[in-house]
């Protein structure tokens, strides 16, 4: 019996590291301990149930087991900082005031590409529409809107260097057109972080490292 | 929070004393079963083991399964009963050599089968 309660903790604490360790892209919205409960006690309840050869007692001990180390995680998260900031992980703050921050991004497994989808699904539609974006600790988005917010879509035209043709496409711009706007901004391809185009023609512009531009280029197709 | 840290303590302390408890009980039937399969054992040995003596061993094990089964996996009690029941028709049969294997057998399973159910670094990994 022992055996199973320890067995479950190793589980627990391994899985709990897993998490963390995925990234806020993996947990959606729940606190990373509480989706490993989620993810594990669905499963002790289940096998105990299907398999006649396994004492219930078995899935009874181990989900016992579960329970104490909710608890456990609980208290030490009440009473020790530290404790939570490691199981629970903190706030990434994304997007700042020089615009997207790469590092942090990446530190949570995350791409633009992820990012522009977290403010869609939040009602933001472009990247300059909010002063500040945040990734919670449980995955969800935050973000500090600007007072105007966009009032057309924007697409990703440059993510990290590389060119998406489609939206480019889209947007009518010819490869040529932006070559020529990357001259005017003395960047190369390689050295763009983001760019984004809107309906309007409006450009989310920023090179790594640096803060970003709010540029305009001649969009030949508006939606 | 007062209530959940009771929780918390009442569930730990239920454990570990049910952990303690089943811990006490298992090696408890094993050794009694163990003994009567000595005795079996000696007196296949000798030859003078007969059906009563198997059945004897058999009716002890089946009383002792029956709570067992609440703690180890019913896959594993199987085996025992397995091996019990041929080395039964072979003292039935007065097949005392091949009967002896058979007991050698058990006496193993049952040396071992509460061992593979103890705390040891062994059976967590």
């Amino acid at each position: 019996m022992a055996l199973v309660f320890i067995r479950t903790a190793i589980i627990f604490i391994t899985l709990l590291i897993i998490m963390r360790l995925m990234g806020k892209s993996q947990i959606g919205e729940m606190q990373p301990f509480e989706f490993v409960i989620t993810l594990v006690i669905a499963e002790l309840a289940c096998i105990p149930m299907a398999d006649s050869s396994i004492p219930l007692l078995y899935g009874i001990i181990a989900i016992v087991a579960i329970f104490v180390l909710h608890q456990i995680v609980w208290l030490l998260d009440l009473w020790f900082k530290p404790v939570k900031t490691a199981v629970c992980g903190k706030p990434s703050l994304v997007i700042n005031k020089d615009g997207i921050d790469e590092y942090q991004l990446k530190s949570n497994n995350l791409d633009i590409g992820d990012l522009i989808e977290s403010m869609r699904v939040a009602g933001y539609f472009s990247l300059d529409d909010v002063y500040y974006g945040m990734y919670e600790a449980n995955g969800s988005f935050s973000a500090l809107a600007k007072e105007e917010k966009s009032q057309s879509l924007s697409v990703l035209v440059v993510d990290v260097g590389k060119v998406d043709k489609k939206n480019l496409a889209m947007c009518g711009i010819e490869q040529s057109d932006l070559n020529e706007f990357l001259k005017k901004q003395n960047a190369e391809l390689k050295d763009v972080l983001v760019m984004t185009v809107n309906g309007e023609g409006r450009v989310y512009f920023q090179k790594k490292g640096e803060k970003y531009k709010i540029l305009e280029i001649g969009a030949t197709n508006k939606w | 929070m007062v209530k959940s840290i009771i929780y918390t303590v009442a569930a730990i302390l239920a454990c570990l004393g049910l952990f303690i408890g089943v811990e006490i009980y298992m090696n408890k039937q094993f050794d009694e079963f163990h003994g009567a399969l000595e005795i079996l054992y000696k007196k296949v040995e000798d030859k003078t083991a007969n059906r009563e003596d198997g059945y004897a061993v058999k009716s002890l094990w089946t009383d002792k399964k029956s709570k067992l089964h609440i703690f180890i996996p019913h896959n594993d009690i199987s085996y025992i009963d397995y091996w019990l029941s041929e080395a039964c028709g072979l003292i039935y049969c007065k097949e005392y050599d091949l009967a002896l294997g058979k007991l050698e057998v058990l006496q193993e399973i049952i040396k071992n089968l509460p061992d593979a159910y103890t705390l040891k670094l062994e059976n967590i990994f």
